[in-house]
């Protein structure tokens, strides 16, 4: 990569703000300002400087709606709100999807309008930590913060993740380079250890590498347990790794002080999905006879826990909430925004601060390109393509402050550092808009359904 | 800098294998998953550019599995699925060697011919997927003429696809 010179030319420097990128919710960014634009970013990754870099020319300004020749057309708040509005309240089986890239105050207004009109709400855990929460409900949640994972581990394992590419500096400032209270050398203290099919970028920088066959993960941390348990391994191969290196890897992982797993997502797209968590869970319920071990799933947005904590507290699940019957449900398969859209059960679906025409499997966004989709976001993509109403948000941690959970379940407020376009509006006062609106039609509603 | 255009890649080296011979279709599994190029251009907003579809549209191949189609970095590839059909463009991987597996970054490309199966378990089933892969002379599409190609929103008549104008690089809309 060419030498970029450092940016001197800027006017103040707005110090600890926080990353709104991955899970890790780095919290001592530096923004370089100038004329209430971000010049610069120092100590985030390159993930994280993309984010706050942006690309203007695709930022989204305007509210927009498509016209009759299926053309974007800009229009003005109100038009574009009421239309929204319409939609929601005249829907059937709304679903409202995102929330991941937005603050906890946005959640509040939806699960209010979310109640109001009967809707599913969902999260990208949907799509990806989903079953990680299923095994979590089914055989419980050894976790730690990364904090403590920073100043005690002295064995770090990454499952189905590749830090080096999705959380680059997970490793860096929480869990191996760090040095913490009890491991003064960092690095030269700690033993990584990476499972994964692919010879990652991670892999490439670990003392052990595991790489088992694709598929293989539930094979593989089975052989681990019946090693632990002292059981006798039948075969010679399990998932193609070697007896003797499984009862090997066992022995170590027996024998440290403290250890930390972080799993990611080769576990849970995988074919046995949950079932793979599931023995990842009882692995370490099993280690945990021995030596203390805790796990940590690898979130991948900076607030995709925050959606999940904060509906498990409000509404007692997690995620894919369906309101339908008029109190929350919730079923796998069954209330999930993508057995809803392959079923083609949902009318309308909004997606807040998320990108399913970028992510969704085909057979899921072939139904989006046949109900009217809200987008309330900050840049043009993919969505914005099968878009019918686009309200342009803000971005949270930079142009407005808001509170987030990191992988780890610890509350960040992210705070402000610049002003956002005048034409743009925050994404609480977008859902508390459309909140009010959509009472206001249902209102007069009831009054011609009384008369 | 936190963009450059183009992922580094390595240099395909043609192998002189006894066992590499030449093929017209590979019967391959496909992986899809995040990868640091393809978030960074993602999260900048930089979706509708050259960049993304270098990023995303492309399939990272072992170079024995290129030595047997007959294809260097960034030539077109068609990779079918139970799903669908998709042309990205094939690379060098940089974790190879992994003979007989692809990986495409997550986009709207690998999201052509992803499984939406998701066993009642609410997650889509997005690695591990049987796939064939073949060479073709196909471009590879713009992430605006892909979604209409793939998806046919507000396309009238489908058949006039192919002929349409390409949407291009910037956000196409009607200003007040």
């Amino acid at each position: 990569m060419a030498y970029e010179p450092p940016v001197t030319d800027y006017d103040e420097i707005v110090e600890n703000g926080t990353c709104a990128f991955c899970g890790c919710n780095c919290d001592d960014l530096d923004f370089l300002i100038k004329d209430g634009h971000v010049v610069g970013v120092r100590h985030a990754c390159r993930l994280g400087a993309s984010k706050v870099m942006e690309d203007m020319d695709q930022r989204l300004l305007v509210p927009m709606v498509r016209d009759e020749n299926g053309e974007l057309q800009e229009v003005d708040w109100d038009t574009a709100l009421d239309k929204a509005a319409e939609l929601i309240a005249g829907s059937v089986r709304p679903i409202f999807y995102g929330w991941s890239e937005t603050s906890i105050e946005t959640m509040k207004h939806g699960i209010h309008l979310g109640e109001l009109v009967g809707a599913v709400l969902d999260n990208q855990a949907t799509i990806c930590h989903g079953p990680s929460l299923q095994a979590v409900q089914n055989v419980g949640y050894p976790v730690a913060t990364l904090g403590e994972v920073k100043n005690r581990a002295d064995m770090i394992v990454y499952t189905g993740s590749n830090p080096m590419n999705s959380h680059p500096r997970h490793m860096a400032r929480y869990s191996t380079f760090p040095r913490g209270w009890f491991r003064q050398r960092g690095r030269f203290d700690r033993t990584v250890v990476t499972m994964d099919p692919k010879y990652s970028d991670t892999a490439k920088m670990s003392d052990i590498w595991i790489g088992f066959e694709q598929n293989g993960d539930y094979g593989f941390y089975n052989a681990i347990r019946a090693a632990l348990r002292g059981k006798e391994i039948d075969q010679d191969f399990v998932s193609g790794i070697p007896k003797e290196d499984i009862m090997e890897l066992a022995e170590a992982m027996k024998n440290v002080q403290f250890g930390a797993l972080y799993f990611g997502l080769g576990l849970t797209h995988t074919l046995s999905k949950q079932r793979n968590i599931d023995m990842a869970i009882e692995m370490l319920t099993d280690l945990n006879k021995y030596t203390k071990w805790v796990l940590t799933p690898m979130r991948g947005h900076f607030n995709v826990n925050g959606f999940n904590i904060f509906m498990a507290l409000e509404m007692g699940f997690p995620y894919g909430v369906d309101f339908a019957r008029g109190y929350p449900r919730y079923m796998n398969g069954e209330t999930n925004t993508i057995d809803l859209l392959t079923r083609k059960e949902c009318d309308v679906f909004m997606v807040i601060a998320a990108d399913p025409g970028a992510h969704y499997p085909g057979g899921a966004v072939k139904h989006l390109a046949e109900i009217p989709v809200i987008q309330v976001d900050i840049h043009w993509g993919p969505s914005t393509e099968i878009a019918d109403v686009v309200l342009p948000g803000s971005f949270i941690g930079l142009e407005c402050a808001g509170t987030s959970y990191r992988m780890d379940g610890v509350p960040i407020y992210m705070k402000k550092a610049i002003d956002k376009p005048e034409t743009c509006r925050d994404d609480e006062w977008i859902i508390q808009e459309l909140h009010e609106r959509v009472k206001k039609i249902k209102a007069k509603e009831a009054a011609v359904a009384s008369k | 800098m936190t963009y450059i255009e183009k992922p580094v890649v390595p240099k395909v080296v043609k192998l002189e294998e006894p066992t590499a011979t030449e093929r017209k279709i590979l019967d391959m599994m496909l992986n899809t998953g995040s990868d640091i190029y393809q978030g960074a251009c993602k999260k900048r907003g930089s979706t509708c550019k050259d960049e993304y579809r270098k990023v995303c549209g492309v399939a990272y191949m072992d170079p024995k599995d290129m030595a047997k189609i007959g294809v260097s970095n960034w030539d077109s590839v068609k990779v079918t699925t139970d799903w669908g059909e998709v042309t990205v463009s094939s690379v060098h991987s940089r974790d190879a060697p992994h003979e007989g597996t692809i990986f495409i970054p997550k986009g709207p490309w690998a999201n052509v011919i992803t499984s939406h199966e998701t066993y009642c378990c609410c997650d889509p089933t997005y690695k591990g997927i049987y796939c064939t892969v073949e060479r073709t002379d196909e471009p590879v599409l713009l992430m605006a003429d892909l979604m209409r190609a793939v998806y046919k929103k507000y396309v009238e008549d489908e058949e006039t696809i192919p002929e349409l104008k390409s949407l291009g690089e910037m956000p196409v809309y009607k200003k007040k």
